[in-house]
């Protein structure tokens, strides 16, 4: 098993294996995880997961191919090498092809925890035990259920350009809801988190809060209607990772579907709104370079209100006669529809000092704490629709009053930015992926005057 | 690789064990092909290999994996998986039974493969491939075109210390056309034969040749540009008559995923959700209309969700789900079975490869033909809309409260199709849709789809599944445009 301290050298003796004057990338990418997934209160799927996979791109005059592979033994490479060859001999040509990056400086040191990365089985086990107490304590009948998701990934590149760079990135995530059975419908809460340093997340205090979220009384019908809305952190988060993919995404620009693209340079929400993709900041789930072996770079999404520009890969970069941002995802990921996406968004901090404040700036309004299934409906809007699930409520002069059944909402998320009022201070992460690849986002709650919900359900 | 099997099966001997099940597959490969504007956008080959552990204690299971096949590993795994199942009786642990299953001794299985789609010389395919993509640019507003095709191909080992052990070859292949045509803010996009990838199928290249893509990429073409200008239907009830591949979507949706037990029992209730349907409606529960007959065959040649044996080595099966409208089965697993007393497992549960842990997944979930034929569906419409290939699908964590996009629709007017309509919508409740059924397309309709992005779990897995549906005709029905 190649660990990270042999990955540079053996990705280096790999590049040795192409026909001299070849042009390639490699990666090596391993996740060392464990996923503690409960439901009903106990943990019913424990998962420990050990993984390194081999990635190799090769170019033949500018046609590109990939192939990837978990024999690392030689004759897995060489095989490797064999078939993107064979590959790459057929593969029509890709005319913006710039070639792949230099040596270039050694990739940026980010926040990382050993101590997450290293936890034990039993100790992952003890962890999501304390998650499912803190939401029995809130909630003394609650049915618990949720996950905790512990480990580390790596990633090391290098290609026949010189390039030669890793970097690690520890995780730790934890969903849990809670749920009334005694109640019909049962009512539900819910509350999630992620950092880079286990910890720092409080397994009893997301428990309770998840706790907190839950309906004390049976959900009243709402009419489907434009609400102002107090989102959630989280349903703050699950929005603008659709907006990453369908507004900031290298391919919708590149072929001009996106949501954004005749909104570059101009406002898309109020003043004081910065979203950047940062994934060197430990407000987010830090790495320290992209699948191409390029560094991650900070980028304005949108600054002050204004939308900015795309991240890009090497090729769309190229093909847009820019320069790439560090966003690319492995070659190999299916379909390759989206290109390039931010994987770090971070909100600058708001006003508001807390959700109770937010509440109270609500004369008359729905609080949602977490969305369900959003899917696009319009990719040039950026019009999606998905549920609320897991505590909707109805705010009547500043106060929560009372929980109101889930509402389908069918809105563009631009439409959502540009009615922000006011969010918070306190941003929390989310990752909204258990894969490899995890994207998050950090957000704060989020105050918007015009969201539409077009049909309602019976719980 | 009968050594490494024992090997697993016999590296962990502790009297907590009940049961140790291993899969080991050597390999999986992956092939993906796709032209994107004449260019590749993806030409790649992946080829993964490892094991996966799964034991069962008195009340936890433990499941550990490793991309690796040598012997150290593969006992290392063994280890952890024992190791994860102690783990997890840190959180009050519940007793653990499942059904008692027969006897499977060397198992075989293997897909019925003509053409063997890894065989087939890469310049043949992108050859195809090329000229479907070229066709579908039909005028200046197609901005992108697509073409792609996918290959899978698993060869897997699987024994359990009760008694059961198989090896299997599964073959999946699949492709198809997509352009997006764009004119202002309007961008339509259009697909054949059905969206995000086509259509797929258990078997091998001749289901690729059998597409025709070529031949129907014109088509698409110039149906996505005259989508442009189509007006959007007006927000109104009204009778809706469905193309067997958006009702394939919808019997997915709110039929298949509704009746997987494990979601039943809020085993899924942190992430994918539960279900409206109760244990105690089994039997009694009226779905929908009495034409709605639904069954999940695993057996049915050529779906994405056929196999041998499913990954508790449990031999596949037919099981009725939906008998003239009343719900009469789940799709199940031996640990779900034997919580609700039932005898066997259904065999159902799958996992995307030896790295994750297997899960209830739909087989090939249909609904089956009934005897109108697609004109007479029509005839008796004064006015409706007739909807086809997904563009957009949301459902509630119950499955309650759903909403579809297509990528097309078409007036019904005085029972014959007419102008085509853009960005149609339609919405409903599950039970409240399923019973305003009430025409069947016959056979003649029905076709077999197969859905290759199914997603559940955490870690997430994707699962291939069937589902065969005809033209069916559903009355009072919210339909707007998007």
């Amino acid at each position: 098993m190649v660990g990270y301290d042999d990955a540079e050298t053996f990705l280096a003796r790999l590049l040795e294996l192409l026909p001299v004057g070849s042009a390639a990338d490699v990666r090596l990418r391993a996740s060392e995880f464990g996923t503690m997934r409960f439901a009903n209160g106990h943990i019913h799927q424990p998962h420990l997961e050990r993984l390194t996979e081999l990635s190799l791109r090769v170019a033949i005059d500018r046609r590109l191919a990939t192939v990837t592979t978990f024999d690392l033994s030689r004759s897995g490479r060489k095989e490797a090498v064999r078939r993107a060859l064979a590959l790459a001999r057929v593969a029509p040509e890709e005319p913006k092809f710039p070639g792949f990056p230099g040596g270039g400086s050694r990739p940026p040191v980010v926040p990382y925890s050993a101590a997450t990365a290293r936890a034990t089985p039993e100790e992952q086990g003890r962890w999501a035990a304390r998650l499912i107490d803190g939401a029995r304590s809130s909630v003394e009948d609650g049915r618990v259920a949720g996950v905790a998701h512990i480990g580390e990934t790596w990633l090391a590149v290098a290609n026949t350009a010189g390039r030669s760079v890793r970097t690690r990135r520890s995780i730790a995530a934890a969903r849990v809801l809670v749920e009334r059975p005694s109640q019909d419908p049962p009512p539900s809460g819910w509350s999630e988190a992620a950092h880079f340093d286990l910890r720092r997340l409080d397994p009893e205090a997301l428990g309770r809060e998840a706790g907190e979220t839950l309906a004390r009384q049976a959900p009243e019908p709402l009419a489907p209607d434009r609400y102002r809305v107090l989102l959630s952190g989280s349903a703050t988060a699950t929005l603008l990772s659709e907006l990453g993919h369908l507004g900031f995404g290298a391919r919708g620009a590149e072929e001009g579907w996106s949501a954004l693209t005749r909104r570059w340079g101009r406002r898309v929400a109020p003043e004081g709104f910065t979203l950047v993709d940062d994934a060197r900041s430990p407000l987010s789930l830090p790495q320290g370079i992209d699948q191409e072996g390029l560094s991650k770079r900070r980028t304005v999404l949108i600054d002050d209100g204004i939308a900015t520009g795309p991240v890009l890969d090497l090729v769309t970069a190229a093909r847009l006669g820019r320069r790439p941002t560090g966003h690319a995802w492995p070659p190999e990921a299916p379909w390759g529809e989206l290109g390039a996406t931010p994987q770090n968004m971070i909100v600058r901090p708001g006003s508001a000092r807390s959700l109770e404040e937010l509440i109270r700036e609500t004369r008359r309004g729905v609080l949602v704490n977490r969305f369900h299934y959003v899917r696009t409906v319009d990719p040039a809007r950026a019009i999606l629709t998905g549920m609320t699930r897991d505590g909707t409520y109805r705010i009547e002069r500043g106060e929560v009053v009372a929980p109101v059944r889930n509402l389908r909402f069918t809105e563009s998320i631009l439409t959502a930015l540009a009615g922000a009022e006011l969010w918070g201070r306190e941003l929390r992460c989310y990752a909204n992926s258990d894969e490899r690849g995890a994207v998050s986002v950090t957000a704060p709650a989020l105050l918007t005057r015009a969201f539409r919900f077009t049909s309602a359900t019976v719980f | 690789m009968e050594d490494l099997l024992a090997l697993a099966l016999n590296a962990v001997r502790s009297s907590e064990l009940r049961a140790v099940e291993v899969r080991i597959v050597a390999p999986a490969r992956t092939e993906m092909l796709e032209i994107r504007n004449g260019k590749a956008s993806a030409l790649t080959y992946q080829e993964n290999a490892g094991v996966g552990v799964r034991v069962r204690t008195d009340s936890t299971w433990g499941f550990a994996t490793a991309g690796a096949l040598d012997r150290a590993s593969v006992r290392h795994v063994a280890h952890q998986a024992l190791r994860a199942a102690r783990a997890a009786r840190a959180a009050r642990p519940t007793p653990l039974a499942v059904t008692e299953e027969p006897s499977v001794v060397e198992g075989r299985y293997a897909s019925a493969v003509k053409e063997d789609p890894f065989n087939v010389p890469l310049e043949e395919k992108l050859s195809l491939l090329r000229e479907a993509e070229a066709a579908l640019h039909s005028g200046p507003e197609v901005r992108t075109g697509s073409a792609s095709m996918c290959a899978w191909q698993e060869s897997k080992w699987f024994a359990s210390s009760e008694g059961r052990s198989y090896r299997s070859t599964i073959t999946h292949v699949g492709a198809g056309v997509c352009a997006t045509a764009i004119a202002g803010a309007e961008v339509q996009r259009r697909s054949a034969p059905t969206s995000f990838g086509g259509n797929f199928g258990q078997a091998g290249f001749e289901f690729i040749r059998d597409l025709k893509l070529v031949e129907k990429a014109p088509g698409v073409g110039r149906e996505e540009v005259a989508l442009l200008s189509a007006p959007a239907p007006p927000t109104r009830r009204t009778t809706l008559v469905l193309a067997s591949d958006q009702l394939a979507l919808q019997v997915h949706e709110s039929v298949g995923h509704a009746t997987e037990l494990d979601r039943i029992l809020a085993m899924e209730a942190g992430f994918a959700g539960t279900s409206w349907v109760e244990p105690r409606m089994l039997g009694k529960l009226r779905y929908g209309s009495p034409l709605m007959n639904i069954v999940a065959d695993a057996t049915e040649p050529g779906g994405l969700g056929s196999f041998g044996f499913d990954d508790e080595g449990v031999p596949a099966r037919r099981t009725e789900l939906v008998r003239e409208g009343v719900l009469v089965g789940a799709l199940t697993s031996r640990e779900t079975a034997a919580r609700l007393g039932l005898p066997s497992s259904g065999a159902t549960t799958r996992a995307e490869g030896f790295y994750r842990m297997p899960l209830i997944r739909m087989t090939n979930v249909d609904l089956l033909p009934g005897d109108r034929p697609f004109e007479e569906l029509l005839c008796d419409v004064e006015e409706g809309v007739y909807l086809e290939t997904n563009r957009s699908w949301s459902i509630d964590d119950k499955r309650l409260n759903f909403q579809f996009g297509t990528e097309v629709g078409r007036r019904i007017e005085h029972g014959e199709l007419g102008g085509l309509l853009r960005n149609p919508i339609y919405s409903g409740m599950t039970p409240e849709f399923w019973g305003s059924l009430d025409a069947l397309g016959d056979a003649s309709t029905w076709q077999l789809w197969g859905v290759p992005n199914c997603g559940k779990g955490q870690p997430g897995q994707v699962a291939r599944v069937g589902h065969g549906a005809p033209v069916a005709r559903f009355r009072n029905v919210a339909v707007r445009g998007g």
